[in-house]
């Protein structure tokens, strides 16, 4: 009998052990280093997927922190990569407005100080569009009652209920919706008389020829770099010979501008990594961290954890550390990885500069269309060719149509602004694109009115067909704006 | 053998393996069959208001001389019914140890090396034993002759056990039911022993049935309840949400804040259950309630263990380690509810002709799955804290 009973407490005490390990690893997994997607309490939301293994980059607060002060870190991290996209918003619901001690009874209701009060990760069963996690009728919480009371205050919304409020506005930016500047551009015509994008038309003008281009006979490259001559032949029609940047300036980056060619050889680099562009394309490069493309490499994103380095690792054994040690995160999105559609034969394409622009060519007109369509295979990218916007950038291609006329998928996605008199394109591709108004000022009003700007990025038909056609839908936003302006005028 | 030691031995099937019935159940008939077994050496003699020891001598078997010392020891005087209560929270599990035991060194049961090395050996009962037994029974139950006052008791609390089907399953029990209701009556006795006998006997026998018939309904019903619901969480889509701001279900299910709580308020009530489950086991603790009353309160605690789980999680099975936890926490609560089915509707399964075996089934699963919960709690709620 005694027998039996050490058996029975030798086996409860296995299990406990057994138990007592299995959480261990869990908790070395969490505080140390390691596998941790078993530890994710639910998949990323479509914007955060990509990263997904860097946890600290958005879960920044220490180890064991008050609920406050971790919710705190984690809201502090949003905007790390999304403050300058809010202020370019002019958030029309901004942190700092809600800090405001007045607002604390609407604080109560939905702490808008608080990203997460709003956008909640890990919860794909109410995420929804904008990755927002409230429900669509969420404005009720403040400007359901009150001062803030929109249907006493507008008494054309009178009849409206909250959840036709995102119909017409956007929480963070209504730069395309205020009423002043839809009043101010109420009447025009669908098409401009010369429907032009200004920006890119002065981009694409050619301008005054280059000082001193290099020619194919220039390149000094190592022997065996230069064996395929359709390479060098490349970089000899691209924008960096016609600046004199020779192959050295992205081969052999670290040698002298001026260096022999045995130099160049012995501080070759095979393939160039995104540092060695974003040297020269600084503003480039940080846009492209900053939209989906790219943002693996901003330098918010979190590195790989070192396990020996941390409070719980520094007093481990090296090789439990060593087992415990993060792998390396991923540097480049693939288009494999892409929860939108892609082409199957891209979806080991790794997205960097050359992905796009290609390795020597460089070529900003192919980087416009088709290396979006060598990987996206969605209908709104199928549907572009053969429509109206494509026809118009065929045109200008084959130089019937003046610089600025063709509409690039470029065109509206990586939208160019002025910078000190200088034309600069906005790698950030999703820039204007959740919420699309926000391509209406960029792009749209250079060549279309703004109401039918409005109905046609309304209609999620017409976007699908590529803007092939006429919008279905109508928003009656600018009437409104002209009632409430001019109230006393003839309708 | 004692009517004790042999109630034990038929207890059991012919690997060893205990048929599935209610611990409590159990614990209430070994109580009484203790009690018996001195009634019949005249230790013991009840009246209406009373069970008093008439010799104290020891008896030489270690389990019916606890169970005297204890009647013996206590000063005040008791009746029947108290004593059952009393006994069977307190002394049944050292009674059926030391029977367990003293029917080992008999060679009555015989332990059996498991397939693992790390399982503990199954003791398997004597093969012609248990089979002269049951004869024994078998013959009582089919004949009319009188029969011995020892076998009537063994009978009738086999039957209070609801074992019969199990120790016959080629049989059909129900033929018997006259006959087992005719022993029941104890009437056969007066012709064979001394009236008082017969009058102890049949106080504690009753007494005896009617303890472990005692929430033999409600925990059905309860654990029938229990198991629909339990299934529902596994096989239905999660309760959903409606698209509209502030409702409770927002709040419950996606706000962290009101998760926290509502799982806290989940660990203290499985908490509960788990010691509802396991106090009836430490003694001291059982006094303080009959054994019938922390069952009752195990699978009332069970099923609330699985409106909580709604509470907090909306039946949201979750990914990850989450995914595993939850898993883990229904197979708990449905194996757990399935067990109780099996256990107290074991007359209705069996006519379904769901084998015994397979009526042990959940309550092994449900122990098992209860093995994998506490480090899955602890993973969860260091993911909790640490992110």
């Amino acid at each position: 009998m005694r027998l039996k009973s050490a058996h029975k407490a030798a086996l409860r005490a296995g299990w406990w052990l057994a138990s007592l390990a299995a959480a261990g690893v869990a908790a070395a997994w969490m505080t140390v280093g390691g596998e941790r997607d078993l530890l994710l309490t639910g998949p990323l939301s479509d914007a955060h997927h990509q990263i997904g293994t860097a946890c600290e980059s958005c879960h920044a607060a220490p180890v064991f922190a008050a609920a406050e002060d971790a919710e705190a870190a984690l809201n502090k991290t949003c905007l790390d990569c999304h403050d300058s996209e809010l202020r370019a918003a002019d958030d029309s619901h901004s942190v700092r407005d809600f800090r405001n001690p007045r607002m604390a009874v609407y604080r109560e209701r939905l702490d808008a100080r608080l990203c997460t009060s709003c956008h909640v990760e890990h919860s794909p069963e109410i995420t929804r569009k904008g990755a927002v996690t409230v429900a669509a009728d969420f404005c009720v919480a403040c400007h359901g009652e009150g001062e803030q009371d929109v249907r006493a205050a507008r008494p054309s919304h009178a009849g409206l209920g909250f959840d036709t409020c995102a119909d017409c506005h956007n929480y963070h930016d209504n730069r395309a919706l205020y009423a002043d500047f839809l009043v101010k551009n109420a009447h025009q015509p669908w098409l401009a008389d010369d429907p032009m994008h200004a920006l890119s038309a002065r981009q694409r003008t050619p301008s005054a020829p280059p000082v001193a281009p290099l020619a194919l006979s220039d390149a000094i490259a190592p022997a065996t770099a230069l064996a395929d001559p359709a390479i060098a032949s490349r970089w000899a029609g691209s924008g960096h010979a016609l600046s004199s940047l020779n192959c050295a300036a992205c081969h052999a980056p670290s040698a002298p501008p001026d260096a022999a060619p045995e130099e160049v050889e012995q501080n070759w680099i095979g393939a160039p990594q995104f540092s060695v562009c974003r040297d020269c394309h600084r503003m480039q490069a940080r846009t492209f961290a900053a939209g989906r493309h790219g943002m693996r490499q901003h330098p918010m994103i979190s590195p790989p954890r070192e396990p020996a380095s941390g409070h719980i690792g520094a007093w481990l054994p090296a090789p439990i550390t060593r087992w415990f040690a993060d792998d390396p995160h991923p540097q480049r999105m693939t288009a494999g990885e892409a929860r939108i559609a892609m082409r199957p034969g891209a979806a080991s394409e790794a997205l960097d500069c050359g992905a796009c622009h290609g390795s020597h060519a460089a070529d900003t007109r192919e980087a416009a269309v088709e290396a979006c369509a060598s990987c996206h295979n969605d209908a709104h990218t199928l549907a572009y060719f053969g429509s109206p916007h494509h026809a118009l950038w065929e045109a200008e291609l084959s130089g019937d149509g003046p610089p600025g006329s063709g509409v690039s998928c470029a065109t509206c996605h990586m939208p160019r602004t002025e910078r000190r008199g200088t034309v600069v394109v906005s790698h950030n591709q999703n820039d204007n694109l959740r919420p699309n108004e926000k391509m209406i000022r960029t792009v749209c009003l250079d060549c279309h009115g703004l109401g039918f700007s409005l109905d046609s990025l309304a209609d999620p038909d017409l976007v699908a067909r590529n803007f092939n056609g006429r919008p279905s839908a109508h928003i009656e936003s600018i009437e409104w704006a002209l009632r409430r302006a001019f109230p006393d005028a003839p309708r | 053998m004692t009517l004790t030691e042999e109630l034990v031995l038929l207890l059991r099937d012919d690997e060893g393996l205990p048929f599935l019935v209610r611990e409590d159940m159990v614990a209430c008939v070994l109580a009484g069959a203790a009690l018996l077994d001195l009634a019949f050496d005249f230790r013991i003699d009840t009246d209406l208001e009373s069970l008093i020891v008439v010799d104290s001598a020891v008896t030489g078997n270690s389990a019916l001389d606890r169970v005297l010392a204890r009647i013996a020891a206590r000063g005040e005087v008791c009746d029947t019914s108290t004593w059952i209560g009393i006994l069977s929270a307190e002394e049944a599990p050292a009674v059926l140890e030391s029977t367990l035991a003293k029917l080992e060194r008999g060679g009555l049961l015989k332990e059996h090396r498991g397939t693992f090395p790390w399982r503990r050996g199954r003791l398997r009962p004597d093969v012609e034993a248990l089979g002269a037994s049951r004869r024994r029974i078998a013959r009582l139950l089919i004949s009319d002759d009188f029969p011995d006052p020892r076998d009537i008791a063994l009978v009738s609390l086999l039957d209070a056990c609801d074992v019969l089907p199990d120790i016959f399953p080629g049989r059909d029990v129900d033929d018997w039911r006259p006959r087992i209701a005719q022993l029941r009556k104890m009437e056969l006795i007066g012709r064979e022993v001394a009236g008082a006998i017969a009058a102890i006997q049949r106080s504690i026998v009753e007494e005896v049935r009617a303890r472990a018939a005692q929430f033999r309904r409600v925990l059905l019903e309860v654990s029938t309840a229990a198991a629909a619901v339990g299934a529902a969480a596994l096989l239905l889509p999660p309760f959903p949400v409606a698209d509209r701001f502030g409702t409770l279900a927002e709040k419950l299910w996606f706000d962290s804040g009101w998760q926290l709580w509502s799982g806290y308020a989940l660990l203290a009530i499985a908490a509960g259950a788990l010691l509802a489950g396991l106090c009836p086991r430490a003694r001291p603790v059982a006094r303080r309630g009959g054994f019938h009353w922390w069952r009752l309160a195990h699978a009332g605690l069970g099923t609330a263990c699985l409106l909580a789980l709604f509470v907090h999680t909306g039946f949201r099975l979750g990914a990850g380690f989450n995914a595993g936890l939850m898993g883990c926490f229904l197979a708990v609560l449905v194996f757990g509810a399935l067990a109780g089915v099996c256990v107290n509707g074991a007359a209705a399964l069996r006519k379904l002709g769901v084998p015994a075996r397979l009526r042990f089934l959940p309550l092994r699963l449900h122990r098992l799955a209860l093995y994998l919960a506490p480090p899955l709690v602890v993973i969860h709620v260091l993911i909790v804290y640490l992110y």
